[in-house]
C-alpha cells in the first residue's frame, strides 16, 4: 500500500486538521534539526578554530593542514576500511548461512540458534572483545591453547591482536543485526520463483545460487552496507584490540587525539570526526537505497503465504552444525567466557587450577559500590525515559513521513539519520561544543547524555515504527476524526495502540543500546552522571576485570528483564 | 599592677593561638558535616582509595565520592570542565606534571592544610596551592613468576632489549600515558648516550597497551611475562594470590604525587577536612599499609625489600615538553 495514496486531500473534518497540520509538522522539523544540526555545525566549527572547547576562536584550516599532512592518517584511512569492509564481509556471510538454515530449512534446533539474535543484543560489546582477547590471546589465549595441544606448535596460531583478529570480533559482534535483516528478508520472500525453479528441475543448491541469492541480493546489500558504516563507527572492539595491535583506526584516533593527549587536542579530533562524516554519510546514503529497494521487494510480494521449508534430509545436522557453531562463536563463548572473569579472584585464563580458587567476591563488590549503584541508577533512567522520548519523536516523524503529503517530509527523514552517519566519538564532540555554553544547564548533566542517545539512535526507532504505521488503515483515523477527536487524540488514542508492536519493538532495541552505550557516554558524561559503558571501561583500567565481569552479566540480566517487561507490555491482546 | 595584666594578657594570647585550631578544626568539621559530602577526582587506584575513604567516612560521617581516571584523561576532564566554567570537583590528587598544568590553567586553589607542617619546607609549594609530595609511585619491571624464574628475570633495563623477550614485554602507550612519558623522558638521566638506542629497541620489543593497570593485568594473566608497571601491585595483586614479583632496578624512578583543592569547590569545607586527613599520618600510613610508597621518613609499604630500593624522583615535565616527548616517542612506539 502506496503512502501518496492514503494522503490524498479529502473533504470534511480529516482535511480540516491536515491543513492545520502543517504547523507541529513545522515544529517537529525546528526540533529535529536542533537536535542533529547544532551539533553537527559545531563539530565543524570545532574542527575550524584552535582554541579549546567552550572558547570562541578565529576560523583556520590548521587543523585540517595538520590532520592530511600527517603521513600516518592515510594508514589510518585504509585500515579503517579494510577493518569496516572485513567485518562487514564476515558478519555478513555468517549472518547468511544462520539465516537460511533457521528460516528456510528444517534444520533441528531452529529456535535455539534464534538466540544468537538476541543474547549479543544485552551484552556490551566491549565486554565481547574483552572475552575474545581472554580466549585468543597468542599466549594464553584458551582456543590457542587448545589448538597448540592439537597441532603442537610453540606460539598462537591464532593472534586476536592484528587487524584480522579484530574483524573477526566487530564481525561476530555485527552479526546479529545482519541477521535480522536477512531473516526478515528471507521470511518476507515469495516462494513462487523458488517452487518454480525446483519445478523446472533444478537442485537445492542451484535454487540457491541462481534463485535464493539474487533475491536476496538488496537485503544483503543493506545489511553489508549498514554494518560497514556501523564498524567504521566502532569503538568498542578497537579500544580494547587495536592499541596492542598497533593499529589506529579513526575513531581510536579521535579518542587519542581528545581524551588521551596531553594536552588533550579536540580540534583536530572534531576534524577527524568531520571526515569520517563524510565518507559514513555516503554510505547511510547508500544504506537508505538498499533498505527501500528491500522494502519494495517486500511491498510487490506481501501476500500470505509461508515460505516452503527446504528438507536438508541428512544434510539438516550439518545445517545445525554450522548454526550451531555460529551460536557458540557469538554467544556461548563470550558469555562463558565474561562468567568466569567474573568468578576468578584476579584477570586470568580460566583452567581446572584456576577454577578452584572460584569467588563471588567480585559479585559483593559491586553490589556494595557507591558508583556502580548510581551507574546503575544513571542507564536505567536514560534506558526508559531516553527509549520513551525516542520513541514518541520516531512515532511522529514516521506518521508526517509516511501519513502525510507535507511538501518536504523527506527532509524530516534525512535529519533524523544524519547524526545516525556520526560514530559515536565525533558526535559527542559535536555535542560538547554545542552544550557547553548553552544557557540551558545542560552540559555536565544527565540532559546531555539523554539528549546525546535520542538524537543519535531515533532511526532505529524510525525504522521500526515506519514499518507498523505502514499498515494501518486510513479508516480508522478517519472514524476518530469524524467522531469529532482532534489530531492529538486521534494519535494518542487510535495511532499509539494500533503501534503498539513497532513501537514496542523499537522501545526494546534503543533501551538495550542505551543501556550499554559506551562511544557517546564517554565523552558526555561526568561523575554526576556516569552511566554503565564508561564505568566497566575504567574498571577495565582500573585492573577490576573481576568486577567487570559481574557487572557486564548484571546489566545483561536488567537489559533483559527490559525486554521481557516491555514485550509483555506490548502483546495486542491486552 | 601592668606586669599582671600584661601576663594574663600574654597567658590569653598564648591559649586563645593554642586554642585556635582546636576550634578551627571543630568548625571546620561541623561546616564539613553540613555540606554532606566531597567530589574527589584522582589517578589513584579504587582499591586503595578505599582505604582512604573508608578512613574518612567513618572518621567524620561525610561521603566521598571518587572519581578514579587514568592521569591523562584525568588531566583532560579536568581543564575541559574549568575551561568550561563548570568544575564538579572539589580536590584533585595525581602525579607531579599533570598537577602542574592544571595548576597552571587556574584550576585549583589555595590551601595550607595544618597536615603540611609535618614536611619539609623546601617540598612545600611556594604559592600554597599544591600539596607537598606526599607519596610516590615507582616504576620497575614486574614479571609473572610462574613464568620468570628469579634468576631469569631481567637485571636492568638494558635485559629487556634481549632478542628472546621480543614481543614479551608489556608496557603503557607513552603518546598517550603520561607518567610513562614522564618515565621515559627521565631514563635519560639514568641511562646517558644509550638512552635513544635503548628507546627505540625497546619500542620495537614492547606491547602497547593504555596504562599500567592493564600492562599489570596482562602480566599477572600470563599474556606476557614481562611489564613495566608500578611496584605496589606485586603487593595488592599478591594478596590476591596473583604470581607477581619485581627487578630491583637500581635506581629505581618515581613520580610524586600531590593534592589540591579546586579553585571554586562545591564542598570547600569537605575539602579542605579531605586533604587534612590524606595527608596526615594517619591517612599516610595507611595508605602505606596498602602498598603505596609514602614519603615519610622510614615507612615503607609491605613489599618485600621496598626499605632497601635507591628510589629517584623523576623530574616534573612542563606542557611543551610533554608535546614534544610526545611527537618524539610517537615516532618510535606509534611504528608497526
Amino acid at each position: 500500500m502506496k503512502a501518496g495514496l492514503l494522503a490524498l486531500p479529502r473533504a470534511g473534518p480529516a482535511a480540516r486538521w491536515r491543513s492545520a497540520f502543517p504547523l507541529p509538522a513545522v515544529g517537529l522539523a525546528v526540533v529535529l534539526a536542533f537536535l542533529s544540526l547544532y551539533p553537527t555545525a559545531m563539530l565543524f566549527y570545532g574542527s575550524l578554530t584552535t582554541v579549546p572547547l567552550g572558547h570562541a576562536g578565529k576560523l583556520s584550516f590548521a587543523n585540517y593542514v595538520t590532520a592530511y599532512t600527517d603521513p600516518g592518517t592515510f594508514t589510518v584511512l585504509l585500515d579503517s576500511f579494510v577493518f569496516a569492509f572485513g567485518a562487514s564481509a564476515l558478519s555478513v556471510l555468517l549472518a547468511l548461512a544462520l539465516a537460511w538454515v533457521t528460516v528456510r530449512t528444517n534444520a533441528p534446533l531452529r529456535s535455539v540458534f534464534e538466540l544468537t539474535a538476541i543474547i549479543p543484543n544485552i551484552l556490551p560489546p566491549l565486554l565481547i572483545a574483552i572475552s575474545w582477547t581472554l580466549l585468543l590471546s597468542p599466549s594464553v589465549g584458551l582456543l590457542n591453547v587448545m589448538l597448540r595441544g592439537i597441532f603442537h606448535v610453540a606460539q598462537g596460531p591464532l593472534n586476536i591482536y592484528s587487524l584480522p583478529g579484530l574483524v573477526f570480533v566487530e564481525g561476530l559482534i555485527l552479526t546479529p543485526l545482519a541477521f535480522l535483516i536477512m531473516s526478515g528478508a528471507l521470511r518476507n520472500m515469495d516462494p513462487a520463483l523458488e517452487e518454480s525453479a525446483r519445478t523446472a528441475g533444478a537442485g537445492h543448491w542451484q535454487v540457491i545460487r541462481q534463485v535464493t541469492l539474487p533475491l536476496m541480493r538488496p537485503a544483503i546489500l543493506a545489511a553489508a552496507t549498514l554494518n560497514f558504516v556501523r564498524a567504521l563507527e566502532s569503538f568498542d572492539t578497537p579500544a580494547i584490540i587495536a592499541l596492542p595491535a598497533r593499529i589506529e583506526l579513526f575513531t581510536t584516533k579521535i579518542f587519542r587525539e581528545a581524551l588521551a593527549a596531553y594536552p588533550p587536542n579536540y580540534n583536530l579530533a572534531a576534524t577527524y570526526g568531520v571526515s569520517l562524516l563524510v565518507v559514513a554519510l555516503i554510505f547511510v546514503a547508500l544504506y537508505r537505497r538498499f533498505t527501500s529497494r528491500v522494502e519494495a521487494f517486500a511491498t510487490i510480494t506481501g501476500r500470505g503465504y509461508a515460505p516452503h521449508a527446504i528438507d536438508l534430509g541428512p544434510w539438516r545436522f550439518a545445517g545445525a552444525a554450522v548454526a550451531g557453531a555460529i551460536l557458540i562463536l557469538i554467544v556461548v563463548l563470550p558469555v562463558g567466557m565474561l562468567f568466569f572473569i567474573s568468578i576468578l579472584p584476579f584477570y586470568q585464563v580460566p583452567t581446572l587450577e584456576t577454577l578452584q580458587h572460584a569467588t563471588l567476591v567480585h559479585y559483593t563488590r559491586i553490589f556494595h559500590n557507591d558508583r556502580v549503584y548510581r551507574a546503575l541508577l544513571h542507564s536505567l533512567f536514560l534506558a526508559i525515559s531516553g527509549a520513551s522520548a525516542a520513541m514518541l519523536l520516531a512515532s511522529l516523524i514516521a506518521y508526517v513521513t509516511v501519513k502525510t503529503k507535507i511538501a518536504g517530509r523527506g527532509v524530516l527523514e534525512g535529519l533524523t539519520f544524519l547524526p545516525w552517519a556520526f560514530p559515536g566519538t565525533a558526535f559527542a564532540i559535536g555535542l560538547l561544543w554545542a552544550y557547553v555554553n548553552f544557557p540551558l544547564p545542560i552540559y555536565a548533566t544527565i540532559w546531555i547524555l539523554l539528549i546525546g542517545y535520542v538524537t543519535r539512535f531515533l532511526p532505529y526507532g524510525l525504522r521500526s515504527v515506519t514499518s507498523t504505521i505502514i499498515q494501518i488503515h486510513r479508516e480508522m483515523e478517519e472514524a476518530a476524526w469524524t467522531s469529532g477527536a482532534g489530531f492529538l487524540a486521534t494519535f494518542r488514542r487510535v495511532l499509539i495502540p494500533l503501534m503498539r508492536p513497532g513501537l514496542v519493538a523499537g522501545w526494546i532495541v534503543l533501551a538495550t543500546i542505551f543501556m550499554r552505550e559506551f562511544s557517546l557516554s564517554l565523552f558526555l558524561y561526568t561523575p554526576s552522571s556516569e552511566p554503565v559503558g564508561p564505568l566497566l571501561y575504567y574498571l577495565w583500567l582500573d585492573g577490576q576485570a573481576g568486577s567487570v565481569g559481574a557487572l557486564g552479566l548484571l546489566i545483561s540480566v536488567i537489559s533483559a528483564v527490559l525486554i521481557v517487561v516491555a514485550r509483555r507490555y506490548g502483546r495486542l491482546d491486552r | 599592677m601592668w606586669r599582671r595584666w600584661a601576663l594574663c594578657g600574654v597567658v590569653w594570647i598564648a591559649t586563645a593561638a593554642g586554642l585556635q585550631p582546636v576550634h578551627a578544626q571543630t568548625d571546620l568539621v561541623a561546616r564539613a558535616k553540613q555540606e554532606g559530602r566531597v567530589a574527589v577526582y584522582g589517578s589513584m587506584e579504587s582499591p586503595i582509595f578505599e582505604v582512604i575513604q573508608a578512613l574518612y567516612r567513618d572518621k567524620y560521617g561525610i561521603s566521598v565520592e571518587y572519581f578514579r581516571l587514568a592521569t591523562n584523561r584525568l588531566l583532560d576532564r579536568v581543564l575541559t570542565e574549568v575551561r568550561a566554567g563548570k568544575p564538579q570537583f572539589d580536590v584533585v590528587l595525581t602525579n607531579l606534571s599533570p598537577m602542574l598544568i592544571m595548576k597552571r590553567e587556574g584550576a585549583f586553589g589555595k590551601y595550607t592544610s595544618p597536615s603540611y607542617e609535618a614536611f619539609p619546607a623546601s617540598s612545600l609549594d611556594r604559592e600554597g596551592i599544591l600539596s607537598p609530595p606526599y607519596r610516590a609511585v615507582v616504576i620497575s619491571i614486574l614479571y609473572n613468576t610462574r613464568l620468570v624464574r628469579a634468576a631469569e628475570a631481567p637485571k636492568a633495563l638494558g635485559d629487556l632489549l634481549n632478542e628472546k623477550w621480543k614481543g614479551k614485554v608489556v608496557m603503557p602507550d607513552p603518546t598517550q600515558h603520561i607518567t610513562s612519558a614522564v618515565w621515559l623522558s627521565n631514563l635519560q638521566s639514568v641511562m646517558g648516550s644509550e638512552y635513544r638506542s635503548f628507546v627505540e629497541r625497546l619500542a620495537a620489543q614492547a606491547v602497547l597497551v593504555d596504562s599500567f593497570d592493564p600492562a599489570m593485568q596482562k602480566v599477572v594473566a600470563g599474556e606476557y611475562p614481562l611489564g613495566l608497571s608500578y611496584v605496589k601491585y606485586v603487593y595488592v595483586m599478591g594478596k590476591q594470590g596473583a604470581p607477581l614479583d619485581y627487578v630491583r632496578l637500581n635506581p629505581v624512578l618515581a613520580e610524586v604525587h600531590n593534592v589540591a583543592i579546586a579553585a571554586r569547590p562545591l564542598h570547600p569545607n569537605a575539602a579542605r577536612l579531605f586533604i587534612d586527613l590524606l595527608t596526615s599520618r594517619l591517612g599516610l600510613l595507611a595508605l602505606a599499609q596498602a602498598g603505596e610508597f609514602v614519603l615519610v621518613p622510614g615507612i615503607y609499604p609491605p613489599i618485600k625489600d621496598a626499605g632497601a630500593l635507591h628510589i629517584r624522583l623523576m623530574r616534573d615535565l612542563d606542557e611543551q615538553q610533554l608535546g614534544r616527548w610526545r611527537g618524539e616517542f610517537g615516532a618510535v612506539f606509534r611504528k608497526r
